[in-house]
């Protein structure tokens, strides 16, 4: 199987103290290397306002890993660990790589396309008023 | 009096078609220029047609509240080259959503239809995750900080 980059967020009730919160990265990152995945990035986003009620909460704390694995079966297993925390209200795990690379072809794409366009020499301002005069020279 | 006649009878024929011709709504040459109008205008301005489509232009008789000019609209993310529109960045989906929560059809954005269809996506995953709403306004809309907080 390819590499597989996957974003996972989840959010945690608004007052859980941080050793809950050290339990449940503690157990993400348990899991990525039993199964063989690799945390590339850990971000935590604070206290946010959420868009709508959550478990009751008005806010929640986000926090965003971003993994990368060969073996799909790590998220489900991420997600079951999830699922069994009471701390965590919402997550969810989206995968990230087609995006990319539809991406990156589209970056190439539009760099080929515009290293074949021939480009125009910049205009300097001194060359169109040096023939001007000279015209109005003879024209006067 | 034969040739008031002839001249009579010759005059009839070329009044019909005039009279057919006159009506509204009728054939290329009508006014609004039918379905054919906006794409021409689109060639002419020399862009891709994406950008002059949408917006619709000077398209037909409408009746509705719409007005009948409208300015050319062109997508955003075409203009500033995004490739990846990113579900978590809320404060650029929250443009392209209703203050009820709901999504922004094309023609009021001016968004290609490439680029609609991934934002439809940003934004649905955005919901899922309660950065935007389902229905009802988007109150802290602002772009998440990112804290690194697990430094070991």
């Amino acid at each position: 199987m390819e590499e597989r980059l996957y974003d996972l967020i989840f959010i945690a009730r608004p007052a859980t103290p941080e050793d809950e919160i050290k339990k449940v990265i503690h157990s993400i990152e348990h899991a990525c290397t039993e199964k063989g995945g690799k945390i590339e990035k850990a971000e935590h986003w604070g206290t946010r306002k959420l868009a709508y009620r959550v478990a009751k909460h008005r806010e929640g704390m986000y926090y965003y890993h971003q993994i990368r694995t060969n073996h799909g079966e790590l998220i489900s297993e991420l997600e079951r660990r999830l699922h069994v925390q009471d701390s965590v209200i919402k997550y969810m795990t989206i995968r990230l790589d087609e995006d990319l690379k539809r991406q990156k072809k589209l970056t190439e794409k539009r760099e080929k396309r515009a290293a074949r366009r021939p480009r125009r020499p910049a205009a300097t301002p001194a060359a169109p008023a040096v023939p001007a005069p000279e015209q109005q020279a003879t024209a006067g | 009096m034969a040739e008031e006649q002839k001249q009579g009878g010759q005059e009839a024929p070329p009044a019909a078609p005039r009279a057919e011709g006159g009506t509204p709504g009728g054939g290329h040459g009508g006014p609004g220029g039918g379905h054919g109008g906006p794409r021409r205008e689109g060639g002419r301005e020399g862009g891709p047609r994406r950008e002059g489509g949408p917006g619709g232009g000077p398209g037909g008789p409408r009746r509705g509240k719409r007005q009948y000019f409208r300015k050319k609209k062109v997508c955003k993310f075409c203009v500033e080259k995004m490739d990846l529109i990113d579900y978590k960045r809320a404060d650029i989906l929250s443009q392209f959503v209703q203050e009820r929560g709901k999504i922004l059809p094309r023609r009021m954005t001016g968004v290609c239809a490439r680029h609609q269809r991934w934002l439809g996506v940003a934004i649905k995953r955005a919901r899922n995750i309660a950065l935007l709403p389902f229905a009802g306004s988007a109150v802290g809309s602002t772009a998440p900080k990112a804290v690194e907080a697990h430094k070991s």
